[in-house]
């Protein structure tokens, strides 16, 4: 492993070697998307190598099909109500344990993160045979709180994170100043943490449209998401519509990290 | 204010209910719900013959079909693999992130990071699948240009998994060991460097032994999440991967077993959750109480 040198040099070949490697390695995490993008618009009929030409036809196919669009709104439809619930239940749950003087407030924050760490089948699992036991079937609440489970531990991070960040004396020359303990809240630390929640409902909006594991034994036939019909799709054609439906979900990625920077700036979620 | 912040909970503490009620009926109790489900022969409530039963652990230790103990052992295998080779990958590169001066450059590899990261599993593994098929990227252009006669069995094996199983968490060991790697002061590195060590024995001893509680937590991190990886086994590895998951799912799904799919989730639970606990413990080490956030 190089390191760089603190002082720099015309031509270094230690550092030269160094930025390579990274170079090489970023192309490692990048390319797989880039050729998602290539094979999104090559008109050939199975995935083929080099591309051939430029078509849309795969987006025509997957746009034009009933079973992909049935996919897509349930998968965006479970995906805003998950938004909409981690933002209320995750922010209210991080002022809770910021602000809320609770005792063991360091068992708690592990207790509410916890299901990032657990592993996300299992919680599909656990979910499905409650599901059975309680004799309900599977419904589509049943899903969305399931992934809205999975989504609170990333507005809680994001929000307490900006808590943490804050300085608590804002609040207190406000009511120093006269401002009721509601006011304070509504006009001081609401305001405040804004950019906070609605960065970890990005993040929830994210997990839940992407989820898979959490969804496999919680969805019916003919009433799955779209990462369950693109996986069942993909065990036995591999074609350009996996591909064109793969652009769809990387611009909605893209986009949402674009107003992700523009909300909060990404440097706040480096510190793990 | 300042005075009210005795040890007794306000009143914004009513907060966490939702949260709490969230956790209890969708998280706490149906991980019971496994685990009890797991030592009963059938459902309980539906139906009046089942008994209290130990015999879906008896299965999986006794393995007479010879598949559990291997997909286990191939679980682990696999996560232990994916961990090493993430971090080999993601050490070069939070290093070059935590040290880079340009606040530009730093975004521009951050948002590189992350954006694997926002796309979902099934798409990037798809993307693999692209690549490393038959048919696929690196096959055709090797044909082409002579190099080999035949397709190299990239996929359908533990190397594809693999490939694509890093190329998913690697994010996850770059902004575990970017955060470690920034706090380490520089000019330690540069200390040693000035006493006469040259630029590699800086690092093997000063920045590396610092950075070891990070390389651990990450480690730990990727393990976890791979070990308890679903979809790109069951994608990547064809007929010669079977995971721990990829079992759960089958007495899921074909076999309709949800009584042994228990007994089996609560195998990997337990493997999870000793690896979750030591990294909790190192990254509350690390960090204090804001690791945990």
């Amino acid at each position: 492993m190089n390191v760089p040198p603190p002082n720099r040099r015309p031509f270094d070949m230690g550092q030269t070697a160094y930025l390579a490697l990274n170079g090489a390695l970023l192309f490692f995490l990048l390319a797989p998307i880039a050729v998602v993008v290539v094979f999104a618009f090559n008109p050939t009929p199975y995935i083929s190598f080099p591309p051939v030409g430029v078509s849309l036809r795969w987006f025509d196919k997957f746009f034009s099909s009933a079973e992909f669009m049935n996919a897509l709104w349930l998968s965006l439809w479970t995906a805003s109500c998950v938004l909409v619930l981690a933002i209320v239940i995750g922010g209210a749950c991080a002022l809770a344990l910021a602000r809320g003087n609770l005792p063991g407030r360091g068992w708690l924050t592990a207790f509410f993160m916890s299901p990032l760490m657990l592993p996300a089948i299992l919680t599909g699992l656990a979910l499905f045979q409650s599901y059975l036991l309680a004799g309900i079937g599977r419904p589509v609440w049943g899903l969305i709180l399931a992934h809205t489970l999975i989504a609170v531990p990333y507005v809680l991070r994001t929000t307490l994170a900006v808590l943490h960040n804050f300085d608590r004396r804002v609040e207190e020359a406000a009511s120093v100043l006269g401002a009721s303990p509601a006011r304070v809240f509504y006009e001081v630390t609401l305001p405040l943490i804004r950019p906070g929640v609605f960065a970890g409902g990005v993040f929830a909006f994210i997990v839940s449209f992407d989820q898979f594991p959490v969804s496999l034994f919680l969805v019916v036939p003919k009433g799955e998401t779209l990462p369950v019909v693109l996986f069942n799709y993909m065990k036995f054609d591999l074609d350009g519509a996996i591909a064109a439906a793969s652009m769809v979900s990387i611009l909605l990625a893209l986009a949402v990290v674009l107003v992700l920077e523009k909300l909060i700036g990404l440097k706040a979620y480096v510190k793990l | 204010m300042a005075t009210a912040a005795a040890s007794r909970p306000n009143p914004i503490a009513w907060l966490i209910a939702p949260a709490l009620l969230l956790f209890v009926l969708f998280f706490v109790i149906p991980f019971g719900v496994m685990a009890v489900m797991s030592f009963f022969s059938g459902n309980p409530i539906s139906n009046p013959n089942a008994v209290l039963t130990t015999r879906h652990y008896e299965r999986f230790i006794d393995d007479s079909a010879g598949i559990f103990h291997d997909a286990l052992w191939a679980t682990l295998r696999i996560g232990l693999v994916t961990t090493i080779i993430a971090l080999l990958i993601g050490y070069p590169l939070a290093h070059w992130m935590a040290r880079m001066q340009s606040r530009l450059g730093h975004a521009l590899v951050l948002m590189a990071v992350l954006a694997p990261m926002l796309t979902g599993i099934v798409v990037r593994t798809f993307a693999w699948m692209t690549i490393l098929q038959d048919k696929g990227v690196i096959n055709t252009t090797l044909i082409s240009w002579g190099v080999i006669e035949k397709p190299l069995p990239l996929m359908y094996n533990e190397f594809g998994t693999v490939v694509a199983l890093v190329h998913i968490y690697v994010p996850f060991m770059v902004l575990t060991l970017t955060g470690v790697i920034g706090r380490i002061d520089e000019r330690l590195e540069q200390a040693a460097r000035s006493l006469g060590a040259g630029r590699l024995r800086a690092f093997a001893e000063v920045t590396l032994p610092l950075s070891l509680p990070g390389v651990l937590a990450g480690s730990l991190l990727v393990f976890a999440l791979s070990i308890s990886a679903y979809v790109t086994p069951s994608l990547m590895g064809g007929t010669e991967v079977l995971t721990l998951p990829m079992l759960i799912a089958q007495q899921v799904g074909t076999s309709f077993n949800p009584n042994f799919a228990g007994a089996l989730g609560v195998i990997l639970l337990a493997v999870s959750l000793v690896i979750i606990i030591a990294y909790n413990r190192i990254l509350a080490r690390l960090s204090g109480e804001q690791g945990l956030a």
